[in-house]
Order: C-alpha cells, then structure tokens, then sequence
C-alpha cells in the first residue's frame, strides 16, 4: 500500500478533508497552525468543494461558532491546542450538552505559566470531565484514523456528542511520518454524509440551549448514558474499520502483556518509544508490557481491568500533573483496580512535562523502579524528571 | 423590500405567544414581539445569556421560531456558525438574528461582535441596550449612562453621581465596521420594523440597537415603557439614527429638544443625581445631538 510523508498536523487536516466536514471554524496556535494552514491552501485550490474555511478572532469563537452550525445540522471539524483549548473550556460543556457531534483534533502543549511550546497532556485532560469523547492516538496513522473514526462514534444516534482527537505536540504535529491515506471511496464507503435527526430546519423551529429546572440532572445523565454507549458503538466502528481500510484498533492498546509481571501504562507518542524500550528489556528476560490508553472518555474500563489483571505491579506514566496530588490518570487505574481479587502495586510517575523527552533510558530507569517497588512491596508516587524536588 | 408606513401595517400575526417569564412592562420582550413580526418563524434567534434567555424553560417557549442559547460572550460567533451552516444546508433563506442585551454586546462579547461585522457575516444583531447587567439584577456596563445608578455604581458619599463612566459610543464603533448600524425605540415601532425589513434584505451584516426600557432596573412603573421610551428619543437621550456606507442618517430630527429632567424623575436610578451631575448629562447628550445634525447626511465615520 502506497504511503505518503505527512506530518500530525497533515495527518489530521486530511482526515477533515476525507470526511467532508462543512465547517471548519479555525484559529491559528502552535503547534496546531498548521493544521488549519494545510486546510486553508486546500480550501484556497478548491480542493474542498461545499466547504466553508472560518477564520475566527479566538478559540471561544471558533467553538461558539462550531455550535452553531452543529445545531443547524453541519459536519464540523476543528482543531486546536494548549491555551485556546482552554479559551474553548467554556463552550465544550456546552456543545456536549447540546449533544452536538463536533469533531476536533487537540495537539497537546503545556500550559502556561511559565510558557512552554512543548508537549505534555495538561490541556487535553483538562476536558476530562467536559462531556467529550476524548481519544489520545499515538502516531500520525492513528491521527487520521481516529479522526475519521470519531465522526462515526460521535455521530451515531445512541452517542451524538463532541469527539477530540488528541495528538502531541512537536513529536507528532511537527514530524513526518509515513501514512497510509485512504481513498475518498473508501472513507465515503465508511462514514456516509451526516443525516442529523434533531436539528434545527426550516419549518422544523427547535429551541437549543434552554434553561431548565429540575430536569438538570436527567440532562446530564443522558450525556453520561450516550458516552457510556459509545463503548458499544467503538467497538463496532473498529470492526467496520478493519474490513474497509484493513487496519485494526482495540479499547485499549496492549503490547507484550500476555505474561507481564510488569506493566507501564502509557499515553500518547511515549508510547512508541516506551515498546522500543520494553523490547530491549524483554531480550534481557524482564517480563515487561505496556498498556497504552487510547480511549479516554468514555473510560473502557473493563478492557483496562482485564489487560491489567495479571500484572504484579504497574508504573501509570503520566504526562501531567494535577499539583497537589500527582498524576491525573494515576488515580483512574487505581480506581479501576480496586475491585480486582489479587491488587498489583501500583506506582505513579509524573514525566515528560513541557515537552521534556522521554528516552528509552528513562522508560528503563522507571521499569527498574517499579522492580524495586514489586520487591519492597511498596508502591511510589514520583516526579521521574526530577532528581529531587 | 417590505416597508410599513403606518401602524397599521404592523402584521398581526404574532410568533412569541403568551407564557413568558419576563417582567410586566418588560422593553426587550416587546421589542422581540416586535421583530418576530418582520423576521417570522423561519429564523434563528441566537441569543446571549441575559433576561431573554429566560423566555424558554423547558419544557415550554412562547416562541414560534427557533432559538439557541449558547453563552454571553459569543452570539455573533454562533451566529455565524449557523449562517454559514443554514447555507450549506440549502436553507439560505431562513434568518440568523442575534438578541443580546448591551452587557454582551458592549463588553464580554465585543470580540466576537466585531469579528462578525468586520466579516460582514449575514446576520442581523439586534442589542436591547437596558443600559446594564439586568438579568443579575442592575449592574454597570460600558452601555449605562452617566448618572444613572446601578449595583455596582452605587451613589454614595464618596461617589454622588452613581456611574461617572461616559457610555460607549457604539453606533459609531459599528458604523466604522462598514456595516448598517442604527438605533431604534419601542416607541417608533414603525421605524424599527423599517430598519429590520431593510436589514433583513441586506446581503451583509446589519446592527441594530433597541433601547430597551426595564421597569424593575430603571425603576419605574411598568405602564410607562413606551411613554419612556418616547421621552428617550425626545430628550435626545436615544437618539434615531443610522449609518450606512459611513454616512448619517438622523431618522426623527427636532428643532429642540425636551429638557432631560422629565425622563430623569420617571425613573429610580437617577433619583438623588445632584444637580452637576445633571447638568454634565445635559451637556452630552447636547454635544451628542449637535454632532448628529452637523453630520445628518454626511460622512460621519
């Protein structure tokens, strides 16, 4: 199969392309820029036919405006990072509560202060609770295959919520890769245009966004329903990748973990680097594996606990802090641990911050930890970048 | 271009219906009346949170057209995503109007405002200017006149004029986005349903600000909204006009105008304004007047 050199960037403009979105509210941000760049000169050849390229004066408005030609039954996509994700915080809620299938590629940079252009995953899971599907793909394959993807999940009518499609800055948004990209049939074939059911139309007058009284929660529970529906709908939509595009996708991506006593569980680019490091290990007899978490929100959590119910002890690698208390994904598989018979140690390590690489070194010196952690029976929780802080 | 001499012209039919949750003698409420009117079922109001975002409580709206409710500072954005979303829908035909209050028009949402006329996005934004935050119960904003008390503003020992602050000028700010920009009054209905039809056929972005009279923050007995808002416009307090192509257009002209102090006793939030304080609101809206008639079929930005 022909492949092509394209950037996360590249990677994720063409999947809009492929899809056929009609909306692309934009507004430049490294390293997202050239996302919308690449979208722009397209838009600018004619090589996006029926599609309308908005450029924005912030990322509030370009949610807002997302929202808006969502409610009117639109295909949307946009992309951003770092601080416009947070400009934009305000208006995720509001799209998820609108059940609004919005699809949007995050590029994950630090927040500031002090200002980093460089990745690490604050901004993306700063939306953790904001009512999106919130995917994470490890290389720029997987970008674009999410992206297409995510409008089917999004779209379907037992998820109809936003998706984000996140990819770290600099190490996937900046470098090239070799991908394969689809043919126009083949993703026509996949994702046929959108045919939204509840929006507004001409002589179809809908009210969107209303306040309620007491109904608030039954709201909310329908937003957490149709995410927790969108497992099912995951599933089914990687089996119906498989047959058209021949790539496959699971929950939860496990590598080496069959007869693992040790296990690193990763998120992102780390991750390729992280096997590379685990085969090294293997060929010197450590039962070492890796699970990486692609799936977010929903949380998958019987694929996690089913991949981690053998380990003896697990490292959860965190590109992100939650000051205060450690890393954030940390506590998620504690928790999905907890009601497993036989509990693994498991230890938490905070790395990568503000784009500070990741090595195979580092990834060695962590699983070597946790060796010491399994022998003391005594779990860490540590900032790895750190000699001490 | 659909065009009303008379109050007699005005249709009947009504798409916002009884059920409302806004105040007796509420300003914006009429003014939404009003302009349902001209724009019918087929439009999309988009609106900013304020009083009107109260008008639907779900289960139940007293309108017949479609309404969304994103946040404060975004309607013109929103806006425009739905324009732009209604067109590649093939429903170019149906209205995108925006209904924000003068706090998200003024301030929060000036961003996403000015962006949009900048744009020229077909779009009709309509501000009903009650001249503050009237939702959250009467707060200052860069729309609340000098003089007036507000929350916020209070008249105190330290501060006996209330709100020391000049309002914006943002006719004239919308007019130098090249776009069509006018006032309009709950009192000159005729006027204001003239100023929509025309900017419902405009291929481009049209601006129109109602003055919208609130009886429990300007404090005054719900009976007088239109009596208020008439004595606005002869007081030369709101003022009639529009700008087109940069060029003024003065719609109601006076030889003189009323002394501001009638308009100032009907209402509570200028009680106990001393009488410098005034005189300094007499003189603007003096000075005000007197460059809208010296500009009156003229370039004015």
């Amino acid at each position: 199969m022909k492949q092509t050199l394209v950037t996360g960037n590249e990677a994720a403009a063409w999947g809009a392309r492929l899809v056929r979105a009609k909306y692309i509210p934009n507004f430049p941000i490294t390293p997202q820029t050239e996302c919308i760049e690449t979208l722009a000169r397209w838009s600018a050849d004619g090589e996006l036919p029926g599609t309308y390229f908005d450029r924005m004066e912030s990322e509030h408005s370009v949610m807002s405006a997302a929202v808006g030609a969502a409610a009117v039954g639109s295909r949307v996509f946009t992309a951003t990072s770092s601080q416009g994700l947070l400009l934009m915080h305000e208006v995720l809620y509001i799209a998820a509560g609108m059940r609004l299938p919005i699809v949007m590629a995050t590029i994950s940079r630090g927040l500031s202060a002090p200002v980093t252009l460089w990745s690490d995953h604050n901004d993306f899971l700063d939306q953790r609770d904001s009512g999106w599907l919130m995917f994470h793909a490890e290389n720029n394959q997987e970008v674009l295959d999410m992206v297409l993807q995510a409008y089917r999940i999004a779209e379907d009518p037992r998820v109809l919520l936003p998706a984000m499609v996140n990819m770290d800055g600099y190490v996937l948004s900046f470098t090239d890769e070799p991908i394969i990209i689809p043919s126009p049939e083949q993703v026509e074939e996949f994702l046929p245009e959108y045919d939204p059911a509840h929006t507004i139309a001409k002589n179809r007058p809908v009210t969107v966004g209303p306040p309620v009284l007491d109904e608030y929660s039954i709201f909310r529970a329908q937003n957490h329903v149709a995410s927790r529906n969108a497992l099912t709908v995951i599933e089914e939509v990687q089996d119906d990748f498989e047959k058209i595009f021949g790539r496959r996708y699971h929950l939860v991506d496990e590598f080496m973990l069959e007869d693992a006593e040790l296990v690193l569980v990763t998120q992102g680019s780390m991750s390729t680097t992280a096997k590379a490091a685990i085969l090294e290990m293997r060929d010197e007899g450590i039962k070492v594996g890796l699970l990486r978490l692609r799936i977010i929100r929903p949380w998958p959590n019987e694929a996690v606990a089913r991949a981690l119910k053998d380990a003896k002890a697990i490292a959860v690698v965190d590109r992100n802090v939650a000051p205060g208390k450690g890393g954030i994904m940390f506590p998620e598989i504690i928790e999905t641990l907890f009601n497993l018979n036989k509990r693994p140690i498991v230890s938490g390590f905070v790395v990568g911050l503000g784009g500070n690489p990741q090595t195979e070194s580092k990834v060695k010196e962590i699983t070597n930890k946790l060796m010491d952690d399994l022998a003391a029976g005594r779990p860490r929780m540590e900032w790895n970048d750190l000699e001490e802080i | 271009m659909q065009e009303f001499k008379s109050l007699k012209d005005i249709p009947e039919q009504d798409y916002f219906t009884g059920g409302s949750s806004a105040c007796a003698g509420c300003g914006p409420s009429l003014g939404l009346k009003l302009a349902l009117k001209v724009l019918g079922p087929d439009t999309i109001i988009i609106n900013s949170a304020g009083c009107m975002t109260l008008l639907p409580l779900y289960p139940n709206t007293p309108l017949k057209a479609s309404w969304i409710h994103n946040a404060i500072e975004n309607a013109a954005s929103t806006a425009a995503g739905a324009r732009h979303g209604l067109d590649n829908m093939g429903n170019e035909d149906m209205n995108v109007v925006v209904y924000a209050g003068d706090g998200a028009t003024y301030d929060i949402g000036f961003a996403s405002l000015s962006a949009a006329a900048a744009k020229n996005e077909r779009i009709i934004y309509i501000c009903y200017n009650n001249q503050s935050y009237g939702n959250t119960g009467f707060q200052w904003s860069t729309a609340t006149p000098y003089g007036s008390e507000t929350k916020t503003t209070p008249r105190g020992k330290e501060n006996p004029t209330g709100t020391n602050i000049v309002n914006k000028d943002m006719l004239k700010i919308m007019g130098a986005h090249r776009v069509y920009a006018a006032t309009a009054s709950l009192a000159y209905p005729v006027d204001f349903l003239n100023k929509l039809s025309r900017a419902k056929e405009r291929d481009g972005f049209s601006y129109i600000e109602l003055l919208g009279a609130c009886t429990a923050g300007w404090n005054y007995d719900p009976r007088l909204t239109i009596k208020i808002s008439k004595l606005a416009v002869r007081c030369g307090m709101w003022p009639l006009y529009e700008i087109e192509h940069g060029m003024l257009n003065l719609n109601k002209d006076f030889s003189e105008l009323k002394p501001i102090d009638e308009f100032l006793k009907m209402q509570g939030r200028y009680r106990a304004l001393p009488p410098d304080g005034v005189d300094r609101l007499q003189a603007l809206i003096n000075e005000h007047w007197a460059e809208l008639k010296e500009y009156n079929k003229q370039r004015y930005v």
